[in-house]
């Protein structure tokens, strides 16, 4: 003979809950608040030095030789600016020689991407004509939105040779 | 020299031949090279000397003032002795708070003179990121300054070794673009 659920389990253990509903939705914002500041990524920031390289834009738009090096900082959460201090080393008699160094230079995030600081504007005149090579290299630092401070830095890589020499007589 | 344009002397500036290397200037931007950044900074603090005088009685007295250059403006504040300057693009959404600041110290004198230089800073970070519209379409990317302005010896030296700044300084020589914008 089959025995009534009921009667085993009493029916108030049914019909009440154990934890009150505010409880509940408590615990599930605790959960979230918790969830949330685990899950959301770590602040990180990256440098991309470009090689320096002739620039075609400068000749067509002011007919002038000079030698371009793009940087760009990216990070993962919004940036305020980023500050850089870079330079373009040339090789010369197997020895490295700084031929443009401008100094820090700030740049603040575009507003189309707020993650993103393009520097477009650091260039040096130099002679077509001679051949050298050059690498770039660039180290600072990105002053995040709301606050902190993230150092990055990065070069060029190898040595590479531009058709103008900077500083050549 | 009150170097302000309307937007119809900007459209004129534009299509005339035959304009000067300053105006040229204005229409470079981001493609000023530091040394004429330099030499235009110098240049400025001259041939504006008048201007940028009335300009710091104007700020002194009155606690605010702005200025118009190229295809941006300056709005200069005074607040708790310290002076500020914001920077708006006349055609462009981007802009920047409180680039620089300077503190005021208590003689009147010293203030004029210093704002002068603060002044003519101002107008070469509006020019780079502000510059007049040209025939070849620019990016607009985030404002830029140079961190280290031209009137400190900061500049010179990178924030580094002042000692070293100073023999720099010396050695800068900007005459030739100095001749260029005075005379062409």
């Amino acid at each position: 003979m089959p025995i009534k659920l009921s009667k085993i389990i009493p029916k108030a253990l049914f019909t009440t809950p154990k934890i009150p509903s505010v409880a509940v939705v408590g615990l599930m914002v605790v959960e979230y608040v918790i969830l949330s500041n685990v899950i959301a990524p770590e602040p990180k920031c990256t440098l991309n030095v470009e090689r320096p390289h002739y620039s075609t834009y400068l000749k067509e738009t002011r007919n002038i030789d000079a030698i371009k090096l793009n940087i760009t900082s990216e990070c993962n959460v919004p940036q305020d600016y980023t500050e850089v201090e870079s330079s373009i080393r040339k090789l010369e008699n197997g020895q490295q020689v700084v031929v443009y160094a401008p100094g820090l230079e700030r740049r603040e995030s575009s507003k189309s991407d707020p993650k993103k600081a393009e520097f477009r504007d650091l260039f040096a005149l130099c002679r077509l004509g001679k051949s050298m090579s050059y690498v770039g290299s660039a180290r600072g630092l990105v002053y995040l939105k709301g606050g902190g401070t993230i150092p990055v830095k990065d070069d060029s890589g190898i040595f590479r040779a531009a058709n103008c020499g900077i500083g050549a007589q | 020299m009150i170097l302000e344009y309307s937007e119809q002397q900007i459209v004129g500036l534009v299509h005339n031949r035959s304009v000067s290397y300053f105006e040229q200037c204005l229409t470079f931007g981001d493609r000023l090279l530091q040394e004429e950044r330099r030499a235009l900074y110098k240049y400025l603090l001259e041939s504006n000397k008048d201007f940028y005088k009335v300009q710091a009685k104007t700020l002194l007295a009155e606690g605010k003032v702005s200025r118009t250059i190229a295809n941006g403006q300056a709005i200069y504040s005074v607040k708790n002795s310290q002076v500020t300057y914001s920077a708006y693009g006349l055609q462009s959404e981007i802009f920047s708070i409180d680039v620089r600041q300077i503190r005021l110290s208590k003689f009147r004198l010293l203030n004029e003179i210093r704002l002068r230089k603060f002044f003519a800073q101002g107008d070469i970070d509006i020019i780079r990121n502000f510059p007049l519209p040209s025939r070849y379409p620019r990016e607009e990317n985030g404002f830029g300054i140079s961190v280290y302005p031209f009137y400190t010896l900061a500049y010179y030296a990178n924030g580094k070794n002042y000692l070293k700044g100073i023999i720099k300084k010396l050695k800068t020589n900007d005459k030739e673009i100095l001749t260029k914008l005075r005379t062409l």
